[in-house]
């Protein structure tokens, strides 16, 4: 545990060193803030249909999916790319911890950094509840969505950073696989065959994320995200321990 | 301490490290010599647990790095050849996340940082970004966090590789006080190092251990006869001749600049007074006579030496960057 928490805080001390962070935070809540900006907007007019605007800030713009497609893999690109690259691995590995315990603290740090950044859209949640009374159970679920989506995102991220030495390929590589695990959503209304059409369905982060905004926690969704993470992670630490063996 | 049993690495079909055993009694300070790409890293990542052996056992401290690969990496302090910090932090900061992945109480952490800063002389350095330091200092960070967890063993890959002549000595100073109190295994491709810090050298090439024992023992296993060099004023005609008449002389060669001999003798025989008493009764003036001693360079040209075509794929570079500090008298010639 003890390793976990060195590795993780020696991550997320690493993230609010590097300009990089500041970057991503700066252009989440230029284009957050826009984009929530523009909802009310639309919103508050009156021939728009009702609806809370926190409703449709989770998921439902394409913008929420082009800021997570992007961030994930400049978040995570970094984590064990660097340390393959700079040869920092070779201590790192050499010191009584497990590959796994590493695999954790690295992910942990992502994690929090990027609910870190989400961290300021809770403002729009308390600028709304200013005007009018807010249901708090969807934004709770909102968030909720956004931390499994997030974490899913980010676990695969991770494994990506474990492949290469390259943050820019582990950059792309996250990039085609976080494409790969969105399109079902593109898909499902797209093939005609029925059972693919169920199974995309089950797949869809899109679909999930509208349940989520509705206040709908469905627990399907929420165990999908679960061990997606878990397995992505799983893979992150087998792919650690084969670097070994090549 | 530490006990390697027939260790053999292979890279797909490449035998980098093919069969080695040896072991490193504890307070010992043992030396690996060998060529570029003889498999001194390898051997020294299987030892410190990077890398697994394809076949073979390692114990350290006699615990075994695969089953308690944790019992047996918290005995090691590790500095391995390209030294990778994070160049974000500071000195002092960089040691203490080392010391909680060492798994080290505050307390243990507290006296493990003191000690390191204080044993390499970061005092100065230790509230500076590591990304600042020039390489003799990272260099320095880097034996810190070797010996942070106070192991006792220590396993150095090229310590003093792409360091300026003083820096060298500096980290060879470093060592040889770090050796003191621990067990420690060092490779280098830099010959008078072992002969300054080692108690033992194992001489590898191609994967295998070519030769072992002290720096003395091996010279006096693989040297030849003993030769003199000598020196007299101007070219002398006939010279040779009656050199090699002198008592127990067995060759007598030409060496370096007109008027230089080098007079190999039996083992057991002393014709330095005779070769005198020679120059005195033919008139030459002497200017130089010394005992030509066998360096381990000698010997490691001897062994890793192998026929032209392999040789061009193969370069040896035993060539030390800088001369060697006092302690060894002898100054070895280079290799030719």
């Amino acid at each position: 545990m003890r390793a976990v928490w060195a590795t993780f805080t020696r991550e997320l001390r690493a993230y609010f060193f590097s300009p990089l962070a500041y970057v991503v935070l700066f252009f989440f809540l230029v284009i957050n803030g826009f984009l929530f900006a523009m909802i009310v907007s639309f919103l508050n007019d009156p021939r728009s249909p009702a609806g809370p605007p926190l409703g449709a800030f989770f998921g439902g713009t394409i913008f929420f999916w082009l800021i997570l497609l992007f961030i994930c893999p400049v978040l995570t690109m970094r984590l064990v790319s660097e340390e393959l690259r700079s040869g920092s691995i070779e201590v790192l590995m050499t010191a009584p911890v497990t590959e796994g315990q590493v695999v954790a603290g690295k992910y942990l740090a992502a994690l929090t950094f990027y609910l870190f950044l989400w961290l300021p859209t809770l403002a729009y949640a308390l600028i709304v509840a200013y005007y009018e009374s807010v249901d708090w159970g969807p934004v709770a679920a909102g968030y909720l969505g956004v931390l499994g989506i997030g974490a899913l995102f980010l676990a695969v991220g991770v494994f990506a950073s474990a492949l290469t030495r390259s943050q820019l390929v582990a950059a792309i590589i996250t990039f085609a696989l976080l494409i790969f695990l969105f399109s079902p959503g593109l898909l499902e209304n797209l093939v005609p065959n029925e059972t693919a059409k169920q199974a995309f369905g089950y797949l869809n982060v899109w679909s999930h994320m509208d349940d989520f905004a509705k206040g709908i926690v469905d627990t399907r969704h929420l165990v999908y995200y679960l061990s997606a993470t878990l397995f992505f992670l799983f893979l992150t630490a087998r792919a650690l321990e084969d670097r070994k063996w090549r | 301490m530490i006990e390697a049993q027939n260790l053999t690495r292979r890279y797909g079909d490449f035998t980098a490290v093919d069969g080695i055993s040896f072991s490193v009694k504890e307070g010992e300070i043992v030396g690996i010599l060998g060529p570029n790409g003889a498999g001194k890293t390898t051997t020294i990542r299987m030892i410190t647990g990077f890398l697994p052996p394809t076949t073979g056992q390692v114990t350290v401290g006699g615990k075994d790095l695969f089953a308690a690969p944790r019992e047996a990496r918290r005995e090691i302090g590790y500095l391995p050849e390209n030294v990778a910090l994070y160049t974000e932090m500071r000195v002092e900061e960089y040691l203490r996340y080392r010391a909680r992945l060492e798994g080290l109480s505050k307390a243990e952490a507290r006296q493990g940082i003191g000690e390191a800063v204080e044993g390499c002389l970061l005092e100065d350095v230790r509230h500076q970004i590591i990304g600042t330091l020039s390489k003799g200092y990272r260099q320095r960070v880097g034996l810190a966090t070797a010996i942070l967890h106070q192991p006792r063993v220590l396993v150095l890959d090229e310590p003093t590789v792409g360091l300026d002549p003083k820096q060298i000595i500096a980290i060879r100073d470093l060592i040889r006080h770090l050796g003191r109190r621990r067990t420690l295994l060092l490779s280098t491709h830099i010959l008078p190092e072992v002969e300054l810090l080692c108690d033992r050298v194992m001489i590898i090439d191609r994967g295998r251990i070519v030769a072992s024992g002290t720096p003395q023992t091996l010279r006096d296993s693989s040297a030849g006869n003993p030769a003199l060099r000598v020196l007299f004023k101007g070219s002398l005609a006939g010279a040779a001749e009656v050199l090699a008449r002198i008592e127990g002389v067995v060759a007598v060669r030409p060496h370096g600049q007109a008027g230089g001999w080098l007079v190999e003798h039996a083992r057991g025989t002393d014709p330095r007074e005779e070769i005198f008493r020679a120059a005195v009764a033919n008139g030459w003036v002497l200017l130089e006579m010394a005992g030509e001693r066998t360096t381990l360079e000698d010997i490691f040209v001897r062994l890793t030496t192998h026929d032209a075509a392999s040789e061009a794929a193969d370069p040896i570079d035993p060539i030390d960057p800088i001369a060697p500090d006092t302690t060894s008298n002898a100054a070895p010639e280079t290799v030719s």
